[in-house]
């Protein structure tokens, strides 16, 4: 392929020297319509043409990204393109194929004849190049896109309504309403506001004491001091964890042919759940995840933290090895530049950044910071790590060394003795099973293959039982042994992290994004538009050192993204939608800010903060922004659909792990154990029929561990729980910055008919009545004061004790067995419960 | 649709109210519920439409849109041979084969997956003959078929960028050997909407053997909202998750339990009328209700005569399964589904089309389960006039190795150098074959068709544009076909 890119290219310069030998005749025609270089032209020829003649690379001295360079041509010296005769324009020429010796781009599909015709009519109107563009983009860190420039803090509105304004948040938010002459909607109710917070905060709904004490004097003070109070609890990491957990493309398992499970993954996400509950500056939180194996004050847990960059999908048997690594490698670099930096780099792994001063250069120098990674395996198989430092990994080795000999043995002394006991005779298991036994493994059939695992532990047994007490000596000392050293030098932590073996070598960009067509080499960089000052990567140490440059200068003060996209990211998982919609994109495509003095004045806060997320969580729940009512004037709706200016606080679904955690709360099971392995709640057997190992798959918790808090569930790529899944549970395979939300169909079965529902319904019924007898009016109004935090309006007492009425009618008709009035009691509880779970009120709170 | 019509009732809820005046009830007011059943909540993927003059209700996820060009077909039934099929024991014919029988490959291509062994060249043991006015061949494993050979068009020139399973499956249905992408039928969903608000508008039926290697990734609707995704729906028993009522509920108290909760919804919406969110879940449990009905009587097939059960082979074991997910198939597009997706094979090995070890049996046996069936399926909808409408599709992930796997051995290897698939039905030229591999069968050299052509002529036919069928993503405007991609012009009618 390279090959004949160069042919091509010497053919260029051949041509050049001859005259044109054809008209604009066989072109395709120029296209009738008023061209727009950014929308219609620079996707053109960004796709086609800058990978090789663009602010990277320039081919033969061609450069087509600005119009100097396309006026002036290449190494010839002919222009690409003459303004105004896109007829007579070489660069025409060539991508049409009017001539046969020479066609660009040199490989893949030629260039559809609309698209010539639009670059025609755009030569035919003066080649103009977009103000932007011309500008030379990426060239010397100047770009003046709002979200590269610098985060100034901003100076805080006077504020004309001084008594709803708490902190500066009302005073930015009330400026933008004012301005149109609106005002903020009304203070939510106590108990609208109390069951907020709880879900917000922690995910769970508030307990009947915990409502009592706050609404006997439900004022402002008393909730600023709920918040401080629930960003204690290990709650808030569970709850705000799953966010991150999103962010990250968490899953625990590879994805493809065998979908395998990444070995203690699951570290990963306590070290997450960890972090936030212990308030960890978000600078140190960046620094552990992108460098922890190169921090100088590294640990066990900087080291977990690294697993970020191993978390996406994998595959193991790829079709073409070279362009497998730099999937890999794009995986990192892409998460890593959208959830940091709210930068679409990934967009430039083919061409030039589209629409942003990104370049494909700039995207290779940062997969050169990544190339040093390598994916800790045996073939196929993934293998975790241990933690230590270089010293102690070397004894680990050392000791392992001595180990193996005696392990061996003792391997030996027991084949031995099991070859000998079975030829013996003296086997009390089966003829066929003995047989089987003796069976070298390779040579048995699939019958004795079963044989032997259905008598396996009964055959150690028996074997064990009749070992000489020498040969048990003989084991025993050598186990002891092996102890001693073990004592000596203990196993250490084992993570899930890639690791430097050696130190990287060159990378190239890579034409078309393509392994097979590697391009010039690249060093180490950060986009050229942010790098001011351009970070020096230092030579190496044990490590190239090259993640912690690039960490250090993320987490920085100076960068004006990382800041201002988590506090926008904070924002929106707080108001359900961000100051920057796009909250991984912040790019020219992105949406601009809906408040850009806010969010510019919360980055700056922020930092000064010492990058806290507990104080930017209490800032913001602390405002009368975020106390505001959902309701609003019809008037401000018809405006502002989308509720850019922050009229209410608006409607949003909850995801789906506060909806199971809060049923199991209200259920009163809710398992509260935190960390480790993860657990597999019950799915049906027919949730499992489209893969292709369904009995192997899935072995389901039991029950009480399987209640626990969903973010413990283990989310396997190829076997997403039905229940997350169809309730808009997040994309496993890039970064996800904000749930789909939709109502469907099958949500509703499984809310309504599902297992889960039915059997929790079951216990909150049992809970209820153990709690407040069997009287109705009470019952009811626990139930909705557990649920919903209030108390039904007399019309929902009515109905429901209609309801319960009739459904006790109805089980006496139905069943001539039912005769205890108190089981026709619980049978009406449940159907009530059910219904409770599934109200529209229990998942868009108020 | 005036079809449908005929031979459909208007859905009567249990309850004895039609759909219409459900909705008055529990939506009452509310334009353009009907349209709503799935809606996204920000509205980022269509623009608002414009419901009423007074607010904006946005658009639904699901409802139907426009096509880009008048389309040819409705609906897309995909036979998907799952393992991969071998070419050239079924619809590609190589005498030179049986020329060099049993004489080592000499060409340039590396043979063999995962360092297996690799034998000589291995001629087809299953006779050609041509049929139909068209004279198509295809080989002795599908006589059923062959009656139809004048309505296929046998593609011969296919290839694929990948020779293991989980990535060609992918391949196949996502237009990528990457994880993480739509599939075919999301596509088409998220393109064109469905016609059938009751049923899933992609529905995938796996073998009971097992799915396919990669397993949901090949009906995953990817980085798109999970209401695109195919729908496993199986061929007995309850077809759905959570279809059915549960266990000591009987169907009067079910309808009591959501009256309630419809009731206390509606109350709850009476003070936040704007909210349209609120309104489509309300929705979304009567929707789900319906389902329940409607699922359910479209795999019971007790009530088919048995000459339609003779004819689809519900009396043969061995074709009894592969049988009622057509004659499923038919009832589902009748009902106006848009994509049904069978699965011939499923598990490992030899249970699937996979054929490494024996090649001969395994192709005799997958082959005798489909043909049948297959048939069945086309002679019923040229007779329930749905043929004019349907794009019927039969494929694997790849093909398999004119050379056989170890020295005497009667299996072959995968080969996605080139490999068959054909379609037939709406809009297709039938009775040709088109391209061609190489004399052995080994590499697509005349009119070479990559499965993002294949994409490509699907979306075409359905009267998608794959170049305008875009979804953006992080930063770039998706495609099913990627950068690639060009219509198979030969195959259209």
């Amino acid at each position: 392929m390279l090959v004949r890119q160069v042919t091509a290219a010497s053919v260029f310069l051949v041509v050049s020297l001859t005259h044109w030998a054809f008209g604009g005749a066989s072109l395709p025609a120029p296209a009738d319509t008023t061209v727009d270089f950014t929308q219609q032209i620079l996707p053109i020829l960004s796709g086609q043409c800058y990978g090789c003649h663009g602010k990277a690379v320039q081919m033969h001295g061609l450069r087509l990204d600005h119009r100097p360079g396309a006026l002036k041509g290449g190494e010839s010296g002919t222009p690409a393109l003459i303004p105004g005769n896109s007829g007579g324009s070489r660069l025409i020429h060539y991508i049409s194929g009017a001539d046969s010796s020479i066609v660009m781009p040199p490989q893949g599909d030629r260039l559809p004849e609309a698209q010539i015709g639009l670059l025609r009519t755009w030569i035919d109107q003066g080649a103009h190049y977009s103000e932007e563009e011309s500008a030379d983009k990426g060239q010397a860190g100047r770009s003046s896109h709002w979200s590269f420039q610098p985060v100034l803090p901003a100076a805080i509105p006077e504020a004309s309504d001084g008594e709803w304004v708490r902190n500066p948040i009302d005073a930015f938010v009330l400026e933008k309403l004012e301005a149109r002459g609106w005002k903020p909607s009304a203070a939510a109710t106590p108990r609208v506001l109390l069951r907020r917070i709880y879900l917000d905060l922690i995910g769970l709904p508030p307990t009947l004491d915990e409502q009592e004490q706050i609404l006997d004097a439900p004022t402002p003070e008393r909730f600023d001091e709920l918040v401080s109070e629930l960003l204690k609890r290990p709650g808030y990491g569970e709850r705000w964890g799953r966010h991150w957990l999103d962010l990250v493309r968490y899953a625990e398992t590879n994805g493809y042919e065998r979908d395998a499970t990444k070995p203690s993954v699951w570290k990963y996400r306590d070290y997450v759940i960890r972090s936030l509950n212990q308030d960890k500056p978000y600078d140190r939180f960046i620094l552990e995840q992108l460098a922890g194996d190169e921090l100088p004050d590294r640990s066990a847990e900087t080291h977990i933290a690294t697993g970020f960059a191993r978390l996406g999908p994998w595959d193991d048997e790829p079709a073409d090895f070279a362009q497998d690594r730099f999937d890999q490698l794009d995986d990192i670099v892409r998460t890593t530049s959208e959830v940091f930096l709210g930068m679409t780099l990934g967009c430039a792994r083919c061409h030039d950044h589209k629409f942003d001063p990104l370049t494909q250069r700039d995207y290779y120098s940062m997969v050169a910071i990544f190339d040093g990674l390598q994916r800790p395996r045996n073939g196929r198989r993934e293998l975790d790590l241990p933690i230590g430092t270089r010293e102690q990994l070397a004894r680990l080795a050392a000791r392992d060394t001595e180990i193996a000999p005696l392990a061996q043995e003792i391997e030996r002394l027991r084949e031995d003795f099991r070859s000998s006991f079975l030829a013996s005779g003296e086997s009390k298991l089966l003829e066929e099973a003995n047989q089987a036994f003796l069976t070298a493994p390779k040579e048995r059939t699939e019958e004795q293959k079963n044989l032997v695992q259905k008598h396996f532990e009964e055959s150690v047994t028996e074997v064990t039982a009749a070992m000489p007490s020498k040969t048990l000596e003989e084991i025993h000392f050598l186990e002891e042994k092996i102890g001693t050293l073990k004592m000596a030098t203990p196993d250490p932590e084992r993570a899930y992290f890639m690791h430097e073996p050696k130190l990287p070598g060159p990378t190239h960009l890579l034409f078309r994004g393509r392994a097979a067509t590697p391009g010039p080499a690249v060093p180490p960089m950060v986009p050229a538009v942010l790098a001011d000052p351009e970070p020096a990567f230092p030579d190496a140490g044990a490590t190239s050192l090259r993640r912690l440059t690039l960490a250090r200068w993320i987490a920085n003060r100076q960068n004006p993204l990382t800041a201002r996209v988590i506090v926008n990211r904070v924002w929106q998982f707080h108001f359900g939608a961000g100051l920057v919609r796009s909250a991984n994109d912040f790019g020219a495509i992105g949406q601009k800010p809906t408040h850009p003095a806010l969010l510019d004045w919360l980055a700056s806060w922020f930092v000064e903060q010492g990058w806290s997320l507990k104080k930017l969580h209490q800032l913001i729940m602390t405002s009368n922004s975020y106390r505001m009512s959902k309701n609003g004037l019809p008037a401000y709706r018809e405006e502002d659909p989308e509720n850019r200016l922050l009229w209410r606080f608006p409607y949003t679904r909850l995801e789906v792990e506060v909806i199971r955690d809060s049923i199991l709360a209200v259920s009163g099971r809710l398992n509260r154990k935190m960390f480790g392995p993860s657990i597999l709640p019950e799915v049906q057997p027919a949730a499992l029929e489209g893969h292709p190992d369904p009995d192997k798959i899935w072995k389901a918790s039991e029950e009480a561990e399987a209640s626990r808090r969903t973010i413990y569930a283990f989310i396997k790529r190829l076997m997403i729980i039905p229940m997350l899944e169809v309730l808009d549970f997040c994309d496993t395979s890039r970064s996800s910055a904000k749930r789909a939300v939709t109502s469907t169909a099958p949500q509703a079965l499984t809310l309504f008919n599902g297992d889960f529902i039915t059997r929790q319904s079951h216990y909150f019924t049992e809970r209820l009545i153990h709690e407040v007898g069997l009287d109705f009016d009470k019952l009811i109004e626990r139930a909705y004061r557990l649920t919903l935090c209030r108390p039904p309006t007399r019309h929902e007492r009515e109905s429901m004790l209609d309801f319960l009425r009739r459904e006790m009618e109805a089980s006496l008709w139905e069943s001539t067995k039912v005769n205890d009035r108190e089981e026709v009691r619980r049978a009406a509880l449940h159907q009530m419960c059910r219904v409770m779970f599934n109200l529209n009120e229990f998942v868009y709170p108020d | 649709m005036s079809q449908e019509s005929k031979r459909y009732r208007p859905n009567h809820t249990p309850c004895g109210r039609t759909r219409r005046e459900f909705l008055w009830e529990v939506g009452g007011g509310f334009a353009g519920l009907a349209l709503i059943d799935l809606l996204s909540s920000d509205g980022f993927f269509f623009p608002s439409a414009q419901a009423s003059s007074t607010r904006k209700m946005p658009a639904a996820l699901l409802s139907p849109k426009p096509s880009h060009f008048p389309a040819k077909a409705k609906h897309v039934i995909f036979f998907f041979m799952n393992g991969g099929p071998s070419h050239i024991d079924l619809f590609d014919p190589k005498p030179a084969l049986t020329k060099h029988d049993g004489q080592p490959y000499q060409g340039e291509l590396s043979v063999g997956s995962n360092n297996r062994p690799i034998g000589y060249l291995m001629q087809s043991p299953f006779p050609f003959k041509k049929h139909g006015q068209s004279g198509l061949e295809i080989s002795s494993i599908y006589p059923h078929l062959s009656r139809h050979a004048d309505d296929l068009c046998v593609v011969r020139s296919l290839y694929t960028d990948t020779a293991a399973h989980a990535s060609g499956v992918m391949q196949m249905n996502t237009g990528s050997v990457v994880i993480g992408k739509p599939s075919l039928g999301s596509w088409l969903s998220y393109g064109l909407g469905t016609q059938s608000e009751d049923l899933p508008s992609f529905v995938v039926m796996t073998d009971p053997r097992g799915g396919p290697i990669g397993g949901s990734a090949s009906w995953s609707a990817g980085f798109m909202p999970a209401a695109y995704q195919g729908t496993l729906f199986r061929s007995r028993g309850s077809p759905l998750l959570d279809l059915a009522t549960p266990d000591n509920v009987s169907e009067r108290r079910q309808r009591h339990s959501l009256d309630l909760l419809n009731r206390l919804n509606q109350e709850h919406l009476s003070s936040r009328e704007q909210e349209s969110e609120l309104a489509a879940r309300i929705y979304s449990y009567e929707l789900a209700y319906r389902m329940q009905t409607s699922a359910a009587e479209v795999v019971d097939l007790d009530k088919e005569d048995e000459k339609t059960k003779d004819m689809y082979g519900l009396n043969d074991n061995l074709t009894n399964d592969f049988g009622r997910k057509c004659l499923i198939a038919h009832r589902l597009v009748e009902k106006g589904v848009r994509f049904v997706q069978l699965y011939s094979g499923g598990g490992h090995g030899p249970e699937t089309w996979d054929g490494h070890v024996d090649c001969i049996t395994n192709h005799k046996l997958h082959g005798y389960e489909t043909d049948q069936p297959m048939a069945a399926l086309i002679t019923d909808l040229k007779r329930s006039g749905l043929w004019d409408e349907t794009l019927v599709i039969w494929g694997g992930e790849f093909g398999r190795t004119p050379t056989s796997e170890g020295v005497g051995k009667p299996g072959r290897d995968h080969n996605w150098y080139g490999f068959t698939m054909w379609m037939a039905g709406a809009g297709v030229k039938g009775g040709q074959a088109i391209g061609a591999t190489d004399e052995l069968g080994f590499k697509a050299i005349e009119d070479p068709y990559h499965v993002s052509d294949f994409h490509a002529t699907i979306l075409h036919l359905m009267g998608l544009d794959h170049k305008n069928l875009t979804y953006f993503y992080h930063g770039l405007q998706e495609r099913l076909t990627g950068q690639r991609g060009s219509l198979i012009q030969k195959a259209l009618a």
